[in-house]
């Protein structure tokens, strides 16, 4: 009973990370229906960004993350109005290939800036460090990832549904020609997306590297966060953040009790067989088809 | 353009002796070709020659269907294993044991296939890409496909004569590559290619019109495993030894990004991007031999980057590429070729 | 359709043009150079291996500056194969045929190297001291392929033995990567473990993409072991270890020497790693022997690039290229391929900063004859990275 318990909450554990990922897609894929696979590497710099400042520049933790938050921020602003932008003709296998551009430029950026070996990021709360309830453990660190999803995804989904510009970028999405008739910037409209989800995924970079630091290491979370917006439904904010728990959970109870190597093969069956039953994921609202 | 102006043209292979005259130039020095160069360029061929396959297969399934598939390393994989458990572990020909791993690719294109009848867009790229990991994790826990050990690939042998070298495999390669390419142009031409187009370009005014949109999509992602089957079943022969890890996430990344780099809906164009993108990663390796950027490089790796990551450059090269083609020239390098046709067909005007 | 034709004749014959002419594949050696070449990922997940082509390379620099061998110089090919295969064959082929290389030194990975091993033993290529300990490369033994790297499996039994005899522990659970790597490491502890009639109270293994190794760890502390032997790349250990304290779970660690650069490996735990008990295959970083003090200041200091560290993997390049080094001095002037290999299977009790290194003829029932080392030493990690030498060179057999 314990060890279910325990194979619970590291799902949960796990399930947040997965969400802050998957959150960060869901809001690009709102506003622009691009699948952004170079969600990762964009969170990737960010944190090697905040390392730099730590230890080159030693400045305190707060301001450096001020500062990496910021740089997240234009970069993805910068991203969007260089290369976005100016795509001439976007069908989606277009944008894939667009992102994945991307992410590889990003990539190889990194690697060739930080090289390859692994290294430290000095966060305050370390990875390991841990709460005990009775027999049941979870790391701060977790917990701090737990909290910044669920806070992220309520002030994202409240953002969205009465703030003006939430309601621009929903607008947006729906018929943009329509919008820009309406008055509404489309193009600043899209810009701050991708600034805003750059910035998640500068959090959630951040709160993966105290664990391991090396160039490779956003592509699983990426791979899981892209697998769990999926499986929710890719406009749905609540519906990606809790497809991610369920899939974190699933995994690790499925790695507990039946096998612990196709865990990950498990994962992917889930999201196929989900997607047979609803093809636009679990809590999309809607699925609109042009003829 | 070459205007057609009833269907037997658009069908025909050769539309006039002079076409026929230099196709056989093209097959003669396609032949003749490995006698001229050295051993390591048969090798390059090879390879080359593999992907183009597999981009030809993608390319019919990602150009003229419309589909996505970010899984086709999968079905590489299993035509590589299969080839090779069958000669190794039920002892099948070589000329037998290929077509029938490349079947039992189809059949897992087939499978693939069910549940993209209802998907699209990212929702498809995720479900393909998940097969693709699946597949090689399932492969390495299996203790008959080797596990993680690997598997060695025996000699071929056809007939009584082994194929040992890179050039007796060359020819071998370069027929069926011949063949297939081919054979995946006519089967554009016919009916069977019209239908794929018109489910690419309004999937349900097609089905009102009468295509079958269940058998002809199933069937597309059949037919391009098939290819990538066949093509991985030659690759393990090339490299002589396979191992699931070799079939990565990169892998169907790049066969994604020659049909696209290359122009998608293009047969020349598959060609031409999986020639470009196999020759570049071969030849990037080391970046700092280039002659005069090489120099250049390596400075500003010792001022603001670092000598040792210098080699991810072709990453950033790589990325550039796609990037480039998609914003510039959405119709791939197809569509530069067509765009200096037009522009030297019209000049000087 | 007649355009294509000669769009794609054109670009063939392009392509034709542009092929570099062709050199006469020579011996890789001539009256003032010997070519050697090597590989290793530079980019790419495995990158962090990357540092022992490169190690090399600074090592044949210096020999180079102080003389060369014999009055000749030594021409170091190295190319970043990514940890593809594929890459690794083309260039090997590449240089084999191009430049035509002497002999072939190091090469990180076990499936990259299987993938060019039946090439190389083909046309009896030379190659000493591939960076990976697998049993491929000796089992059969073939005339051409020097073994450098003590075996995977003599390590894990070494470890295992160190456990039960010198700890007296007696539940002993092994995690290893379901690779070649891992598994030779768990055949060696289980054989060890069979010798003494025990068993193994767990064998959990990871791939190498997971990176959530909490179930893993759950399973191991299920199994009330009080040693656990890890046979992970050096991501999975950390995490496992930095798992099992925050699960209050607190086992005698043990690991493979993989592992065993110290420094790094305290630095990236941020202190967990203490306490770990690793087998390694050569000197550590901050030891004081005069060979190793002498590398570091005159190899490393001067020519490795800044951002490089000395490290286990750094120094590893110059380990695998000692034998060799070694034999070309005793060959002399007069180098052939044969004479190389006679002078290969001279080297008896031949010591570097590594394990002793012993060849013999070439027997193919004897993997000995081609297996150079089986030595290792046991370090556990004190504070600060520095290392405690538990026992003295052992023999592995």
């Amino acid at each position: 009973m314990i060890d279910l318990i325990q194979m619970i909450v590291n799902g949960i554990a796990v399930g947040s990370s997965y969400a802050l990922m998957g959150l960060a897609m869901v809001i690009i894929y709102k506003t622009s229906e691009v699948p952004n696979f170079a969600q990762g590497e964009m969170a990737l710099i960010s944190s090697y960004f905040a390392m730099m400042l730590l230890s080159s520049f030693n400045m305190s933790v707060y301001s450096a993350f001020l500062l990496t938050f910021v740089f997240a921020v234009f970069l993805g602003c910068f991203l969007e109005f260089a290369i976005l932008r100016r795509a001439k003709e976007p069908n989606v296998l277009g944008m894939i290939v667009v992102t994945i551009g991307i992410e590889m430029v990003l990539l190889g950026f990194v690697s060739w800036k930080f090289g390859a070996e692994q290294k430290t990021m000095p966060f305050p709360i370390g990875p390991y460090d841990s709460f005990i309830i009775g027999d049941i453990f979870i790391s701060k660190l977790e917990v701090l990832t737990l909290v910044a999803a669920v806070l992220l995804m309520s002030v994202l989904y409240l953002f969205f549904k009465y703030s003006k510009l939430g309601l621009a970028m929903k607008a947006t999405q729906q018929n943009s020609v329509a919008a820009q008739i309406v008055g509404i910037r489309t193009n600043r409209i899209m810009m701050m997306t991708w600034g805003i989800s750059s910035l998640v995924g500068a959090v959630a970079g951040l709160l993966i590297s105290p664990t391991i630091m090396h160039p490779f290491m956003m592509w699983d979370p990426m791979l899981k966060g892209f697998a769990a917006a999926v499986m929710g439904g890719m406009t749905s904010l609540p519906g990606v953040v809790i497809a991610a728990y369920m899939l974190g959970v699933i995994e690790n109870l499925f790695g507990g009790y039946v096998s612990i190597e196709f865990k990950t093969v498990v994962a992917f069956v889930i999201i196929v067989l989900v997607l047979c039953i609803k093809p636009s994921g679990l809590f999309a609202r809607y699925y609109v088809k042009k003829v | 353009m070459d205007m057609k102006r009833d269907y037997y043209e658009d069908v025909q292979l050769f539309t006039s002796p002079v076409v026929v005259f230099w196709f056989a130039v093209l097959i003669g020095s396609l032949y003749l070709f490995p006698l001229v160069v050295d051993n390591y360029y048969i090798y390059v061929a090879n390879y080359i020659a593999i992907n183009i396959i597999v981009a030809a297969g993608l390319n019919l399934l990602v150009g003229y269907t419309g589909q996505i598939s970010l899984g086709h390393a999968g079905f590489f994989a299993i035509g590589a294993y299969g080839t090779v458990v069958l000669m190794a572990k039920a002892g099948f020909p070589f000329l037998l044991a290929l077509p029938c791993a490349a079947f039992i690719a189809a059949f897992f294109g087939f499978l693939l296939g069910l549940p993209a009848l209802r998907l699209e867009g990212p929702y498809l790229a995720i479900a393909t890409l998940g097969f693709g990991l699946t597949i090689t994790q399932i492969i390495g826990r299996i203790e008959l496909f080797g596990g993680r050990d690997g598997l060695h690939a025996p000699d071929i042998t056809i007939g009584s004569w082994v194929l040992d070298t890179d050039k007796e495999f060359y020819f071998l390669l370069i027929t069926l590559t011949i063949f297939l390419l081919l054979f995946m142009r006519n089967l554009i031409k016919t009916r069977v290619g019209r239908a794929f187009i018109a489910i690419r370009d309004a999937d349900i005014a097609a089905q009102t019109m009468g295509v079958n949109i269940i058998y002809y999509k199933t069937l597309a992602f059949a037919v391009s495993a098939f290819y990538a089957g066949i093509a991985g079943g030659l690759y393990a022969f090339v490299l002589k030894f396979i191992e699931p890890e070799i079939f990565t996430l990169l892998m169907s990344i790049m066969f994604l990004a020659m049909v696209v780099v290359g122009g998608l809906g293009s047969m020349m164009g598959a060609i031409v991007g999986a020639t470009l993108l196999c020759w570049l990663d071969l030849k990037l390796r080391n970046i700092l031999d280039i002659p005069y950027i090489g120099d250049w490089l390596e400075q500003l790796s010792k001022q603001w980057f670092t000598l040792t990551g210098v080699s991810n450059i072709q990453y950033i090269v790589f990325g550039s590429i796609m990037i480039g083609i998609v914003l510039f020239e959405p119709l791939g390098l197809y569509g530069v070729w067509i765009r200096t046709k037009k522009y030297w067909r019209t000049w000087p005007f | 359709m007649k355009k294509k034709l000669m769009l794609v004749l054109f670009v063939s014959l392009a392509f034709l043009l542009s092929l570099a002419p062709n050199l006469f594949a020579e011996e890789g050696v001539t009256d003032t150079e010997i070519h050697i070449g090597s590989w290793g990922p530079q980019t790419g997940p495995g990158a962090a291996w990357g540092a022992v082509p490169r190690g090399t390379g600074a090592y044949f620099q210096w020999i180079n500056d102080n003389g060369g061998i014999h009055g000749r110089k030594i021409v170091y090919h190295m190319f970043d194969d990514g940890y593809n295969p594929a890459k690794t064959k083309a260039g090997v082929k590449e240089l084999q045929e191009g430049t035509g290389m002497f002999a072939w030194v190091g090469g990180v990975g076990t499936s990259p190297g299987l993938a060019v091993r039946d090439y190389l033993a083909k046309k009896n290529i030379p190659w000493v001291g591939p960076s990976a300990g697998s049993m491929h490369w000796v089992k059969p033994p073939q005339k051409n392929l020097f073994a450098v790297y003590p075996l995977y499996a003599g390590e894990a039994k070494a470890l295992v033995k160190y456990a039960v005899e010198k700890m007296g522990k007696k539940r002993i659970a092994i995690a290893y990567l379901n690779d070649e790597y891992g598994k030779n490491g768990l055949r060696g502890a289980l054989a060890e473990l069979k010798a003494r009639g025990m068993k193994a109270v767990a064998q959990v293994s990871m791939e190498a993409k997971d990176s959530d190794l909490k179930p893993h760890v759950m399973q191991l502390r299920k199994s009330k072991a009080d040693v656990v032997l890890m046979w992970t790349t050096p991501t999975h250990s950390v995490r496992i270890v930095g798992i099992s304290k925050a699960m209050k779970f607190a086992p005698q660690f043990m690991s493979s020497s993989t592992t065993s650069d110290f420094p790094l490996m305290m630095h990236i735990t941020k202190g967990l790693w203490q306490g770990v008990i690793c087998g390694t295959f050569g000197e550590l970083p901050d030891s004081d022997l005069p060979l190793l003090v002498k590398y570091k200041k005159e190899v490393f200091d001067k020519y490795a690039p800044k951002e490089e560290r000395w490290g286990l993997f750094y120094y590893a390049g110059i380990l695998f290229a000692e034998p060799m080094i070694e034999a070309l001095k005793n060959v002399g002037r007069d180098l052939t391929r044969e004479n190389f290999v006679t002078a290969m299977e001279r080297i008896n009790g031949f010591r570097g900063i590594g394990p002793e290194v012993s060849f013999g003829p070439y027997n193919k029932n004897d993997i000995y004859s081609r297996q150079g080392t089986s030595q290792t030493f046991l370090v556990q990690c004190l504070a600060g990275g520095k290392a405690k030498k538990l026992t003295d060179w052992m023999d592995t057999n």
